[in-house]
């Protein structure tokens, strides 16, 4: 047996304690027991060790490395610029290490959020005596003394109450009061109505509770845990950048070593190789990746941002774009959540009109708690709708209500007692298949007749009619009490009501989300909704909203409950899929296994009980307007207008943010090919060095870095979101990108570079078979040529990678201003190392004339039509098939 | 398998609702039980008063149920007191909770709790109490890992804790994602995850379907106190029960201990079960 299912009696005996509270003593030694009732974070490691973290991942190693290799470099060839190299690697380490801190040190404010939620003082009895403590200082046992408008401490068993009603919004997120009671009851304790819950509050009457439950184990506090515990996956860039860092590790290492041995070989000597090594391996490492990355998502997130989703986590905006599944509320997020009574209509499917009694609507109006103040309407947004029909249609009703039997999720309707004029009546709404069960009659043209099954069966039908409208159908009912009749309970009241008619009630979807859904659907996404309305309604409005086509899997809450994981696991693998009659607290099931199942996973959410969910999804999305600010904390990303249509907006974005990443590897990785093969013709036909160590380095990490940033700006193309999701095994890198960087572009690329090397070799008199050491003057043009080359055939490259398969001139060509900026910069860091002494000295370069850059002009425009070519054969053969 | 079975008790609620715990497995079992206090030299005169309080509300409880029971009142080292009782009476297994200042204690270096679960010569029940509103758990999780001793001590218990109280038994099995050096992380759906079960978790299933107690079962790869933690809080279980860690000392330094993390953070009731009936 549970707490709430224990009297009085049992409860005092099992928790050891009186109805005068415990003794200060006892109190005291239960603190030490259960520790002080307060929100607390689950151990983490300590903030030192999470900044040492990462500084130690497997990049910032890498980085490390590369950095000592730059210092050893220093070391034993002086004067180099190795030494401002090893410097510069050691600061991108600290400037990514404390960026990725911050970041992960700002998403964990959720459950601050949360603690403001609990009281700092409470009144409770202690050895018989009211005592005002801080609620810290709670312990089980304790009987606390609630009233109006009291923050509830702890988890606590009522053992007495006068018309107390709380709001259990932060664990329900149901809004509207409900009334609470003493007596036992079975069930879950989460739905028992003699429990009060910490975290919730007491909006009228008062009552003693005995704390069964506190801090981290009460039902808030569970949430607080799971909020806590839950931790995403590394997001799947995070997880991308580790297998480039391993990939690039193996390829760099493989390279150096090779060179080493080949050089070894043809008899250099053991520190010229070593140190052409060396480069070769910085060469090789992306020193550039993490900063460029993250500056293409800070961009991305500005972009988003204008698009009223607020990105939180910077990686989030590129697993924005690898999500397979989004799941959805309905009210508010598809839909507007601007309820209006759309039809009211008799058991006979007729519209009744006015409120006389006891049309639908002048039941609606009675069985309702919503409150006009200064002319506005406050409370749930459908009783508030049928308020204002009522009201429309036939102005107020006299009456005095004398009690009420709050709506709860398990019996679905509420009732409420009147005295109208000389008589006491019981009016109810409720879910139809509920209030019907409660109905022995029903209100025809002619007075009140026995309901038979027959006309429960034109109920039925006519609800469910109005339901395929995709209208939230509620049906109402009243009846008249006895003189000598005694209600004690609610199923006092209702029993044998007179069901007078329903009412339809429609939250129109917002206009732009059947475009967003489209779109979602060209894009591979699956979109499930998870809904409180019922299974018709909602898929209904999934119809309308195109989110369904054929027979959506339907699954209702208490299906739900029901179902093992592995059924679950079967159920979510459908194509259409509803969850209806559910509650925000099942997310995190749905959340979980589809996780399970290798999808990635967007969630929205508002409420407190949401955040488990939100932070567990892949994307944790809140609403901005209707979310709690536990919810906006717990979430990657939030929704300034709440509107599912940004969700796939933003999905969009991330998707063109992988595509941008991917395009500046490739820019990047085009480059390697004319760094290395000058050199592998250098040792297998001892030409004269055609690229120094520093050369390449003045590339890689100089003329090439502002190019490079300026593609992590390109918008989406526009087949973006007609793709489906990349699939979990679909990496940055893979064998189209690496044969288009590395063979295609890398090899065009080389054959421009080689012939300004071998020009300026001819021109300068040089003939197979004679070596050139590096101080010669001819020597140094060559390699300067070669130097220069790889620069401008970038230029071709970087207009070359701004598509995919998209043409430039469609896309524009000068559309991208930061590429023109750009090439601007690596066209002056150029001249600046090849028409400087500085230049010359520091890089071994001498200048070169102008034949060479117009040598180089034709090769780089040939490089970005034959790439505008193959991005037209690959259209054509995406057309065909 | 346990005809004797004593709950030991003192002045912290805790100790009786582990105790209760003790006579309702004790019931299940058809065992005698006994309801031991030891009263230490520097016990306080209202400790010592409120500990008998409870070992007589238990030995009340015990007998209404029906139990044979017996209390022993007695001063002295808690420890060593109890072993003498434990190897004269030939109790079976003892119940003893622990306390939260224990756990702010690295592997409970010093603590009774952990003095007793070492030192018995019988099995130990370890308790750790947190939540007072589920004393009768309906839903037990039983988490199970790959290498384990005393498969058949361990079902035995959990099938009878589970019979005690009528409980649903949900059987979860976390491993450690499988990787490789450049592919980082491999996903393993649950369904490829059953295909690796390991032998003793699919013996300690059998001998539980020899006791014809239903149960259900999931797997899962990450951190394994975290998805304990996270089952149990996620699906509201009322009770864990798991075995005792086996991992050295070291071995907990250097790589963490699950069962540590647990009883740190458990978001329910727990008992860890430290075995020594041998497998027959």
């Amino acid at each position: 047996m549970k707490i709430n299912s224990l009297s009085r009696d049992q409860i005092l005996q099992g928790l050891v304690t009186s109805e005068n509270g415990l003794a200060e003593d006892e109190a005291r030694r239960r603190l030490a027991e259960f520790g002080s009732n307060e929100i607390t974070e689950t151990r983490k490691r300590p903030l030192f060790l999470r900044f040492l973290n990462q500084l130690t991942h497997f990049l910032a190693l890498l980085l490390w490395f590369a950095a000592l290799l730059s210092f050893l470099s220093e070391y034993l060839l002086p004067g180099e610029g190795m030494l401002s190299l090893g410097i510069a690697i050691t600061a991108v380490i600290f400037i990514n290490a404390v960026f990725t801190f911050i970041q992960e040190y700002r998403a964990e404010k959720a459950l601050e959020a949360m603690k403001k939620l609990l009281p700092f003082n409470v009144q409770v009895l202690r050895d018989g005596k009211q005592r005002d403590v801080a609620a810290g200082e709670i312990v089980p046992g304790d009987v606390v003394i609630l009233a109006e408008g009291d923050k509830v401490p702890a988890d606590l068993r009522l053992i007495e109450e006068s018309d107390i009603r709380v709001n259990n919004s932060s664990l329900t997120g149901e809004s509207e009061s409900v009334p609470r009671t003493t007596a036992p009851c079975d069930g879950e304790i989460i739905n028992s109505p003699n429990i009060v819950f910490a975290g919730t509050s007491v909006v009228s009457g008062s009552g003693k509770g005995i704390v069964f439950a506190t801090g981290m184990r009460t039902e808030f506090g569970r949430i607080a845990q799971l909020t806590g515990t839950v931790t995403p996956d590394l997001s799947p860039l995070q997880k991308e950048i580790v297998k480039i860092t391993r990939v690039v590790t193996a390829i760099a290492g493989v390279t150096g070593l090779f060179f080493f041995t080949i050089g070894f070989l043809i008899g250099r000597t053991f520190w010229d190789n070593f140190l052409f090594a060396i480069g070769i391996i910085l060469a090789n490492v992306p020193e550039g990746l993490l900063p460029t990355v993250t500056l293409s998502l800070a961009m991305g997130s500005q972009r988003m941002a204008k698009r009223n989703a607020l990105i939180k986590t910077l990686t989030s905006v590129e697993t924005l774009g690898s999500v397979t599944v989004i799941c959805t509320d309905k009210t508010g997020t598809l839909t507007q959540n601007r309820m209006t009574v759309k039809k009211a209509v008799n058991i006979g499917g007729e519209a009744t009109s006015g409120n006389k009694p006891f049309s639908p609507l002048a039941v609606a109006y009675l069985c309702n708690n919503t409150l006009e103040v200064d002319g506005k309407l406050k409370g749930e947004p459908t009783e508030a709708a049928l308020y204002r029909a009522a009201v429309e249609a036939g102005g107020h009703i006299e009456n005095t209500r004398i009690r009420e039997f709050a709506f709860d999720s398990d019996r679905k309707r509420m009732s409420t007692l009147h005295r109208i004029k000389d008589k006491a009546y019981v009016m109810t709404k409720g879910a139809p298949e509920s209030l019907l069960a409660t109905c022995t009659r029903y209100l025809a043209e002619d007075g009140v007749r026995l309901l038979d099954d027959k006309i429960k069966e034109q109920a039925v039908t006519l609800y469910r009619s109005l339901m395929d409208e995709g209208l939230r159908v509620l049906a109402f009912g009243f009846r008249e009490i006895g003189e000598d009749e005694q209600i004690e309970a609610k199923e006092d009241a209702e029993q044998g009501i007179v069901l007078t008619g329903l009412i339809g009630l429609a939250d129109p979807p917002r206009p732009e989300v059947a475009e967003a859904i489209k779109k979602c659907r060209e894009a591979g996404i699956r979109i499930i909704m998870i809904t409180g309305d019922g299974s018709r309604t909602a898929v209904a409005i999934a119809r309308e909203i195109g989110l369904v086509r054929a027979e959506p899997t339907v699954v209702e809450g208490t299906e739900f409950l029901r179902m093992t994981d592995a059924e679950l696991h079967d159920v979510l693998s459908g194509e259409e899929v509803i969850f209806s009659r559910m509650t925000p607290k099942h997310k995190l099931r749905v959340v979980n296994v589809l996780k399970e199942k290798g999808e990635r996973v967007a969630v929205t959410g508002d409420g407190v009980n949401d955040a488990p969910a939100l932070k567990r999804a892949d994307i944790g999305i809140a609403m901005g307007i209707t979310g709690t600010d536990v919810a906006k904390e717990a979430a990657d990303m939030v929704l300034l207008d709440d509107n599912f249509a940004t969700i796939v907006n933003a999905v969009e974005e991330g998707r063109a943010i992988f595509e941008n990443i991917r395009k500046f590897i490739t820019y990047i990785f085009a480059h390697l090919t004319p760094e290395a093969i000058p050199y592998i013709l250098f040792i297998v036909f001892r030409i004269p060095l055609p690229l120094t160590v520093m050369q390449i380095l003045a590339i890689d990490l100089g003329t090439e870095t502002i190019p490079a940033l300026a593609l992590g700006v390109e918008g989406p193309e526009a087949a973006i979101m007609k793709q489906p999701p990349r699939p979990l095994t679909k990496g940055l890198i893979d064998r189209s990108l690496l044969f288009r960087g590395y063979i295609f572009l890398g090899l065009i690329g080389s054959i421009g570079v080689l012939a300004a090397y071998f020009h300026v070799l001819y021109w300068g008199g040089w003939r197979w078979g004679v070596e050139l050491p590096m101080d010669n003057p001819l020597a140094r043009q060559a390699s300067t040529a070669t130097f220069l080359g790889i620069v401008v055939m970038q230029i071709g490259n970087v207009f070359a990678c701004r598509t995919r398969t998209e043409s430039v001139f469609k896309a524009g060509m000068f559309s991208n201003r930061l590429i023109l900026w750009g090439i601007l910069i690596e066209l002056l860091l150029c001249l600046g190392i090849i028409y400087t002494p500085w230049g010359n000295r520091i890089f071994s370069t001498a200048p070169v004339g102008v034949d060479v850059w117009l040598l180089l002009l034709p090769f780089t425009i040939i490089l970005f039509l034959a790439e505008e070519l193959r991005k037209y054969f690959r259209r054509k053969r995406a057309a065909g098939a | 398998m346990y005809k004797k079975i004593l709950a030991a008790v003192d002045e912290h609620l805790n100790s009786e609702v582990a105790a209760r715990y003790a006579i309702h497995l004790a019931k299940a079992c058809g065992s005698k039980i006994y309801i031991c206090h030891v009263a230490a030299k520097r016990e306080q005169r209202t400790a010592g008063r409120d500990a008998e309080a409870a070992a007589s509300r238990l030995f009340h409880r015990a007998r209404d149920m029906g139990l044979m029971v017996e209390n022993i009142l007695d001063s002295g080292d808690p420890v060593e007191r109890i072993r003498e009782i434990v190897q004269s009476e030939g109790i079976d297994l003892v119940f003893v909770s622990t306390r939260r200042e224990d756990m702010q204690k690295r592997f409970y270096s010093g603590t009774i709790a952990r003095r007793l679960s070492l030192g018995l010569p019988c099995s130990v029940a370890l308790v750790r109490v947190v939540h007072l509103g589920r004393i009768h758990p309906k839903k037990i999780l039983v988490p199970l890992k790959a290498r384990t001793s005393h498969i058949a001590e361990r079902s035995f218990f959990t099938a009878m804790m589970a019979a005690a109280f009528e409980s649903g038994l949900f059987l979860f099995h976390t491993t450690k994602p499988m990787t490789s050096f450049f592919h980082g992380e491999i996903h393993l759906a649950p369904v490829e995850l059953e295909k690796k079960l390991p032998a003793d978790i699919s013996h300690f299933i059998e001998l539980l379907d020899s006791y014809a107690v239903s149960h259900q079962k999931r797997l899962v790869s990450g951190n394994t106190a975290r998805s304990i933690t996270i089952e149990a809080a996620a699906k509201r279980f009322d009770l864990v029960v798991m075995g005792a860690s086996e991992r050295s000392l070291l071995r907990s330094i250097l790589e963490g201990n699950p069962v540590e993390d647990l009883l740190r953070e458990t978001p329910c009731n727990l008992i860890i079960l430290k075995a020594r009936h041998e497998d027959k």
